[in-house]
């Protein structure tokens, strides 16, 4: 009997990496459209991960690697000339040239098209071809973290002949890239599917289809992994209690990762009583913040300790939370000047998790007089309405996606970053901005990381946010699904996932 | 002059009195009085529920029904029942003020519609045609949309949902009445138009329309409860049946009781509000067989 | 007839005109920006700026209407904000998904909801008759979402017998979401099959088939039945309007690729020619079946045939 087991076994390994099979994974919502072009969301990018490919790679580990680029210089100090790859072709079978590369990074700065994920190249001043397989990009400043910056998936290099011709059908009917996986065909709100491509540069695909199915409902989602409906179920932190019971289903294997998101309470830096630095620290002690993780993330979370999440380059690791300490709250409330509490709104867009955290913070602010209301926005008005500073407290989450300090700090504290761009809370620092302006144009890694240490001391000290927590993914495999590893950023690779 | 009119409207309805029609009509009578149940939970909710409804015990939560909590916490350790009865007068409220207003506004359009004919009729029936073909949950919705998810401006939206409906039931009443010779009557008498109206035509065509409002409470309740599932309803933490279930549909499946008697709240009502409503048709329609 | 039919049609155009402006009117006064949806958290304000201007956001309100309805008398519904597909393609690629479950909702209402009203009209006022109340009416006062999960969770996990969500073919897929929205209109149904049932049991054709000694089951099903069904048509079309807005939330919940979905999805991100594309197909749809039902209402009792020639 044993000796059949480990035959069986055996052969399944030796026929492993070639057997054919469908990978179905469960996403969180459908593709808004396959190309960069016309948007930046998560869902979409977790798709285009798949079928595209940028110049650099940020692995699971957030070491950027060469990707489409072979190798790098930096010819000096705002100029850098990337090395493309020879012999990789797109799915169409057109080669991959200099002027792809320069039609990509360039189209998606062009104003006209307006593309969402446009900032990522907020520092390029030009790219031109240098010959077929060089290019070269030309900062308007120096900037430290351009590598991490092309290895977004939002600069995914896309074919200039295929999306000219295309047109506006381009992205949703015809999509091309170099990717481990080619387009093959999308159900809208249904199914997309792709194929393996058997000619990938970067080595065997082992899936020979991924389907991407978008499930809204997050129970439901986790319902169809347990029924064995899907291999994958991707985001089940959104719904806590659903994650926690698939990581206690013997049938299910977990792939779970900090992410790079920080989760966090802003407040409007430039109205009172929030112009106060005892105001802000008194809330940030009232408030309790492992309840919250207990309650309403079911321990998928730790404490944030301050701006940014732990896995980001120069997060400062020697920060420690807030203590929860409502006495010390009241001490520091009264020394502002306010020894009964006040009154003060929170708002929320509809996001279930916030809301929750809004209901937590009301009983907790309450215990030391803060008297807050609730109010939930919808999602553009919210953004719209923290950005014009009408708010008094607001929840947002925020994602390192670059996994690169100055992407998690400089748009959020920077005093030039007021408003849209990022910086909601009003809140500036001269040094502050100094050191962000330093940590983006020093060379060095150690000296840009003592740069940001010291940026996030200071605002830790000074408190703009509450700093809430840092949220886990949560992925629930099928026992039989191996090599699977979930990336920080969301956007998982799936070209060496194996399914026996 | 009026009095005779009143009681020649009463004699056309087949006389059957209160009791009578609660004798023969058992929807009527047990719709009814679970309708006063909870009627009176909703008036007196302050003073019998056992906790204050949006109290936290983050330590006890989603604790299974026990002598403590009868129906359970929820997800922050807040008492089931004590939400459920807070959010009786609070989904009442969203019925009635929503119903009122498409009540307000449908009624007197299929009144002027029905009084005045010609042009007045062609505007009425092209709106309410309009309004038709929306399918009244997505109009709803988009006019949440419109003014932001909150507790008032879902009254809003659903009260304008269903004006269509109320302005299409009271022009047919109406125009049933207005035939009626009292009314030609009342005319040839001289009597000003809105004194016809309010005199002699809104009372003897109300009661299709009472139909309508206790089968519209109903839905209203539904689309309410609808509309806070897609989270465009009350803002937390008030509890209301819908955002209660919304909210703790993530424990459906190990703490069923914080999901399970909201919805059983909904269910209750809004089926003896239907019963009532049925009953009710069945009891005032003068066409009736038992 | 067919003069009838096509006046109908004729009249069609002035409600779909009048279905654009108000949704045009409600998306108009809806605050916020589809810039900023699709721009996310840190947009510089120059690049919210070009997206508008792209878009054509930057049009005063009456001009984005007039430019919409020119292209659309065309027959051009423009292309959807957010995903840049023409609005033509986001619908029919999601129309089918909700014929068939609104199709095989209304079926399955009828299927129920009749031989209920019968059962209750041949037994009035008896316990079968209250229960056959009750049990319609229960299906009416459910909450969509409710039922839904409820549903899922005990077909497709508990049980195992029926796939949780989705539309991937096969007709496991199309029970659950079936059920969810069919019970709602069964309640009409019933009520209405009860009440004309018992008002044609009492007509004198039937008194004078039982005085002949027919079995009770051939007049109910094969004389009163037929003619009571009459009225039952026009519930049927009114029903649909409802079933269209219950097809929004169960959508959702099932992962369904319909309409109702596209249009709650497109009101959320504000993509105006998308939700008027959508709002347009669910006018028509109801408009249609409403059509469908008075001619076969006509039809069916020759009595008003002459009011529609």
């Amino acid at each position: 009997m044993r000796r059949i087991v480990l035959f069986i076994a055996a052969a399944a390994f030796a026929f492993g990496g070639a057997h054919a099979f469908t990978l179905t994974v469960a996403t969180t919502a459908d593709a808004v459209s396959l190309t960069t072009h016309a948007t930046n969301d998560q869902p979409s990018a977790r798709v285009m991960k798949q079928i595209y490919d940028t110049l650099i790679v940020q692995t699971e580990e957030l070491e950027l690697e060469p990707g489409l680029a072979e190798s790098w210089t930096q010819i000096d100090e705002l100029t850098w000339e990337f090395n493309i790859r020879p012999g990789v072709v797109f799915h169409n079978g057109d080669p991959l040239t200099a002027a792809d590369v320069a039609f990509t990074l360039n189209s998606l700065r062009n104003p006209e098209i307006a593309a969402p994920g446009a900032f990522i190249l907020g520092f390029v001043e030009d790219v031109v071809v240098v010959d077929d397989l060089t290019v070269r990009v030309l900062t308007s400043a120096p900037f430290a973290p351009i590598l991490a910056h092309l290895s977004h998936t939002a600069t995914s290099v896309l074919n200039e002949r295929v999306v000219t011709e295309a047109g506006e059908d381009y992205g949703t009917e015809v999509v091309v890239g170099t990717g481990p996986f080619r387009f093959v065909s999308w159900e809208i709100a249904s199914q997309i599917v792709l194929e393996r491509n058997p000619d990938w540069w970067g080595g065997e695909v082992l899936p020979e289809r991924v389907v991407f199915r978008p499930i809204v409902e997050p129970s439901v989602r986790a319902i169809e992994v347990e029924a064995g409906a899907v291999d994958i179920a991707y985001g089940l932190e959104l719904s806590p209690r659903d994650a926690m019971r698939a990581r206690a289903n013997p049938d299910l294997t977990m792939a779970e990762t900090p992410t790079l998101s920080t989760t966090y309470v802003g407040f409007n830096a430039q109205k009172a009583p929030f112009d106060d630095v005892r105001v802000r620290q008194a809330i940030n002690h009232a408030v309790d913040v492992e309840p919250m993780i207990d309650a309403i993330l079911e321990g998928f979370g730790t404490a944030a300790r301050g701006p940014i999440s732990d896995m980001v380059f120069g997060a400062n690791l020697d920060l420690e939370p807030y203590e929860y300490d409502p006495e010390l709250a009241r001490e520091l409330l009264a020394e502002a000047g306010y020894p009964d509490g006040f009154s003060a709104m929170v708002w929320t867009n509809e996001n279930p998790i916030r809301i929750q955290i809004a209901e937590i913070m009301q009983a907790q602010l309450a215990e030391v007089g803060i008297n807050v209301d609730v109010q939930v926005l919808e999602w553009s008005t919210y953004l719209a309405d923290t950005a014009a500073g009408a708010h008094d407290m607001f929840i947002l989450g925020w994602v390192s996606v670059t996994g690169d300090a100055d992407y998690g700090l400089y748009a959020l504290f920077h005093s030039t970053q007021f408003g849209t761009a990022g910086n909601r809370t009003f809140w500036s620092h001269p040094r502050v901005d100094e050191l962000l302006d330093l940590g983006r144009t020093e060379a060095d890694p150690q000296v840009r990381e003592a740069y940001y240490f010291e940026a996030q001391e200071i605002i830790a000290e000074e408190a703009p946010w509450v700093f809430l927590y840092l949220l886990l993914e949560v992925n629930a495999l099928q026992n039989n699904v191996t090599g699977f590893v979930p990336h920080p950023a969301g956007h998982h690779r799936l070209y060496n996932v194996n399914k026996n | 002059m009026a009095a005779t009119e009143t009681q020649g409207v009463r004699r056309s309805r087949g006389a059957r009195s209160w009791s009578s029609i609660l004798r023969s009509s058992p929807r009527i009578a047990i719709g009814g009085a679970v309708l006063l149940v909870i009627a009176f939970a909703a008036v007196f909710a302050d003073a019998i529920s056992p906790y204050p409804p949006n109290q936290q015990n983050l330590r006890a939560r989603l604790q299974p029904p026990s002598a403590e909590h009868i129906l359970g916490t929820d997800h922050f350790g807040r008492d089931v029942l004590s939400r459920i009865i807070h959010g009786g007068r609070v989904s009442l409220q969203v019925g009635f003020i929503a119903v009122g207003i498409a009540l307000a506004v449908g009624g007197v359009m299929g009144l002027l519609a029905a009084f005045y004919g010609r042009w007045v009729d062609s505007t009425v029936s092209f709106v309410v045609d309009v309004m038709l073909a929306l399918p009244g949950f997505l109009l709803a919705l988009a006019i949440v949309a419109a003014l932001g998810p909150s507790l008032v401006n879902v009254m809003i939206a659903v009260g304008i949902a269903y004006i269509p409906q109320f302005a299409r039931i009271t022009r047919s009443a109406v125009l049933t009445v207005i035939e009626m010779d009292y009314v030609t009557a009342a005319r040839a008498a001289g009597s000003r138009d809105n004194r016809i109206m309010l005199r002699h035509v809104v009372p003897n065509s109300l009661s299709p329309v009472i139909v309508q409002v206790t089968l519209s409470l109903a839905g209203a309740i539904l689309s309410a409860a609808g509309l806070s599932f897609l989270g465009l309803g009350a803002q937390p933490p008030t509890a209301e049946w819908g955002s209660m279930l919304n909210a703790a549909r993530g424990y459906i499946r190990d703490a069923h009781w914080a999901v399970t008697y909201p919805g059983v709240a909904i269910v209750i009502t809004v089926l003896a509000l239907n019963m009532f409503g049925d009953g009710l048709r069945d009891a005032l329609d003068p066409r009736r067989i038992d | 007839m067919l003069k009838y039919i096509f006046r109908r049609i004729i009249l069609l155009i002035p409600i779909l005109l009048g279905v654009t402006v108000i949704v045009f009117g409600i998306m108009f006064m809806t605050p916020g920006d589809p810039a900023i949806l699709m721009l996310g958290e840190n947009a510089p304000q120059a690049e919210l700026e070009a997206l508008r201007e792209r878009l054509g956001l930057d049009q005063p309100a009456y001009v984005q209407y007039g430019l919409w309805l020119g292209r659309a008398v065309q027959l051009d519904f423009g292309r959807s904000i957010r995903s840049g597909r023409p609005v033509t393609r986001e619908i029919s690629a999601r129309l089918p998904a909700t014929l068939e479950l609104a199709l095989l909702a209304t079926l399955l209402a009828i299927a129920v909801g009749v031989p209920l009203g019968v059962l209750s009209a041949t037994r009035p006022n008896t316990a079968v008759d209250h229960a056959a109340t009750v049990a319609a009416f229960g299906g009416l006062a459910m909450p969509v979402f409710w039922q839904g999960l409820i549903l899922i969770l005990l077909f497709a996990l508990v049980l195992g017998w029926l796939p949780p969500s989705g539309r991937l073919g096969g007709w496991q897929y199309y029970v659950l979401p079936t059920i969810t929205l069919g019970t709602s209109a069964i309640a009409a149904i019933t009520r209405m099959t009860r009440a004309t049932m018992l008002e044609t049991l009492s007509q004198d054709y039937v008194r004078t088939a039982r005085s002949k000694g027919l079995p009770e089951r051939s007049i109910v099903y094969r004389h009163a039945l037929r003619n009571a069904l009459i009225p039952v048509v026009t519930v049927i079309g009114l029903q649909f309007g409802q079933l269209l807005s219950g097809a929004v939330i169960t959508e959702t919940i099932f992962s369904w690729p319909g309409i109702g979905r596209l249009a709650v999805d497109s009101i959320r991100a504000k993509d105006f020619p998308t939700v008027q594309g959508a709002v347009m197909v669910f006018a028509v749809m109801y408009a249609v079946v409403n059509l469908f039902t008075d001619v076969l209402y006509a039809y069916l009792d020759p009595r008003l045939k002459t009011r529609y020639s």
